[in-house]
């Protein structure tokens, strides 16, 4: 469903982003996880479209990711929730897709918002939800748009730890309904090991401190999450778990 | 929308109850001490320039409200026009956008004095002043809203595609009204300033002109009575512009 060959990014002298090769499947669900300024979310930016590569190319089933946007077949959600704070929840949902010239769907919309546990919020503005709730409603929105392919950009990163844990359990419960294709961007290895098929470690070279020297990131190691389907809070607790964390953890840290 | 009754009127009984004993106080001041009425007249005598010739306020009024009006009118899409070009052409804004911030500390009226010689006294001389003097809040409050728009609503848009049009309609403009709003009501200010500026230097008619002819005669009771009547133009065309912010902004 996505590919990208030979991807670089450099922005005036920092290279953000060196050497990736990337195949996400259709209906994978893929985690980057990495620390802060590594360029995992400079990774999702260009597979999006909303970033140039410097070299190499991004394809999203077969096509330059332009034209997946054209096509609204891109659904991202940032670690700000984008709403607009003039229009309720359910306005919220249907505006991306009106936006991208779609035929409107409001009954679609609230349904949508029932589902993601918003009963009875349709019609609130984003200043009376929660952060957790402001995170669904852009959810529901990029789902609402029909993208086929979900971007998500620490969308939990704001969020408290126990709320994060339950964003984690209905993504997932979304995902298994919907089957969207979904890279995942965080800096937490706990939710990137619970959410993924497939885990991403992106790092820079050598400094433990990227940012600072420039030195771009890249995929250092990736792992295939051996959890069973579907996973929910019990997970955490688990042997397999406590596993797989560690080894990505280890990863990160340069022990491969 | 249901933005009205969040921002609620503010209670008139007290206020209005500072004008009577305002004026009370100024009428028990006129007769208490014997001020000769051209120096101040008292409050009954203001009104009965007013109730003893309503046509030569009423006429002035119009004036200077076309004035306040077409001028305005003006200004306004003058500014707003060059506000969405300097926040949609980066090269323009570079190039622009300082100088306009900065012609916010130049003295406006002083410019009046150049018109005269350069389009002489009429109507339209005055109305192109009031214009001068309403397009800098406009550009400027304008052109700061629009910046506003943070860069992550930009993105979700671009990710999808949408046309710089529906962009501008649906996510730029309203992000940037408040900002709109404070310019308006820096300039609907402003305007009546102007619009009596104008009428000093720029036109022989409208409220200003009567305020000076009238100064120069003395005529102290005729002065109040013509700010008498401004006052009320100037306070209504605030409120209109309130009234729309209401109807129109979030929060």
């Amino acid at each position: 469903m996505i590919h990208a060959e030979n991807l670089s990014v450099s922005y005036d002298d920092v290279d953000a982003l060196a050497d990736v090769d990337l195949d996400v499947d259709e209906g994978e669900f893929v985690t980057v996880v990495g620390p802060s300024g590594c360029g995992k979310t400079t990774l999702l930016r260009t597979i999006g479209g909303l970033q140039e590569p410097t070299t190499g190319t991004v394809t999203v089933d077969g096509d330059p990711p332009e034209v997946a946007q054209s096509a609204a077949r891109l659904g991202f959600v940032f670690q700000d929730h984008t709403l607009l704070p003039w229009k309720s929840a359910v306005e919220n949902v249907t505006f991306l897709r009106r936006m991208a010239g779609k035929d409107p769907d409001p009954a679609g919309a609230r349904d949508l918002l029932t589902t993601t546990g918003l009963d009875g919020f349709e019609d609130a503005r984003p200043s009376e939800l929660s952060g957790g709730m402001k995170q669904r409603v852009a959810i529901a929105r990029a789902v609402h748009l029909g993208a086929d392919v979900l971007l998500m950009d620490e969308p939990f990163g704001e969020l408290d730890e126990i709320t994060r844990d339950e964003m984690g359990v209905e993504i997932l419960r979304l995902w298994r309904k919907n089957r969207k294709t979904v890279v995942f961007v965080t800096h937490s290895v706990p939710e990137a090991v619970f959410l993924g098929d497939r885990c991403l470690v992106v790092a820079a070279d050598g400094d433990a401190d990227p940012a600072a020297n420039g030195s771009p990131g890249r995929i250092v190691a990736e792992f295939d999450i051996d959890l069973s389907r579907p996973r929910d809070e019990s997970v955490f607790g688990s042997e397999t778990f406590g596993a797989q964390v560690a080894r990505v953890r280890g990863a990160l840290h340069g022990d491969t | 929308m249901s933005v009205a009754d969040r921002v609620p009127l503010p209670d008139a009984t007290l206020p209005l109850a500072g004008l009577v004993v305002a004026v009370a106080c100024w009428w028990a001041v006129t007769v208490a001490f014997a001020v000769p009425p051209f120096l101040l007249p008292s409050p009954a005598a203001v009104l009965a320039r007013l109730v003893g010739n309503p046509e030569l306020y009423l006429t002035n009024a119009v004036e200077t409200l076309r004035k306040i009006l077409v001028g305005g009118a003006a200004g306004v899409t003058a500014g707003f026009t060059l506000a969405v070009l300097v926040t949609t052409i980066p090269l323009l804004r570079r190039a622009l956008y300082p100088y306009l911030v900065a012609a916010r500390v130049l003295p406006k009226i002083a410019v009046a004095p150049v018109f005269l010689i350069y389009f002489g006294v009429g109507f339209e001389t005055a109305v192109l002043f009031v214009a001068l003097v309403v397009f800098f809040p406009v550009v400027v409050g304008t052109a700061a809203g629009l910046s506003r728009t943070p860069d992550a609503h930009l993105d979700l848009l671009r990710s999808v595609d949408a046309d710089p049009l529906r962009t501008f309609l649906s996510v730029r403009l309203p992000h940037a009204l408040p900002d709109v709003f404070a310019g308006l009501k820096q300039a609907v200010t402003l305007s009546v300033v102007g619009a009596v500026v104008a009428e000093w230097i720029l036109s022989n008619d409208g409220l200003g002109a009567l305020i000076l002819a009238a100064s120069e005669n003395v005529q102290v009771d005729v002065m109040l009575a013509a700010l008498a009547v401004l006052l009320p133009i100037g306070l209504g065309l605030y409120g209109g512009v309130l009234l729309c912010q209401r109807a129109v902004t979030w929060g």
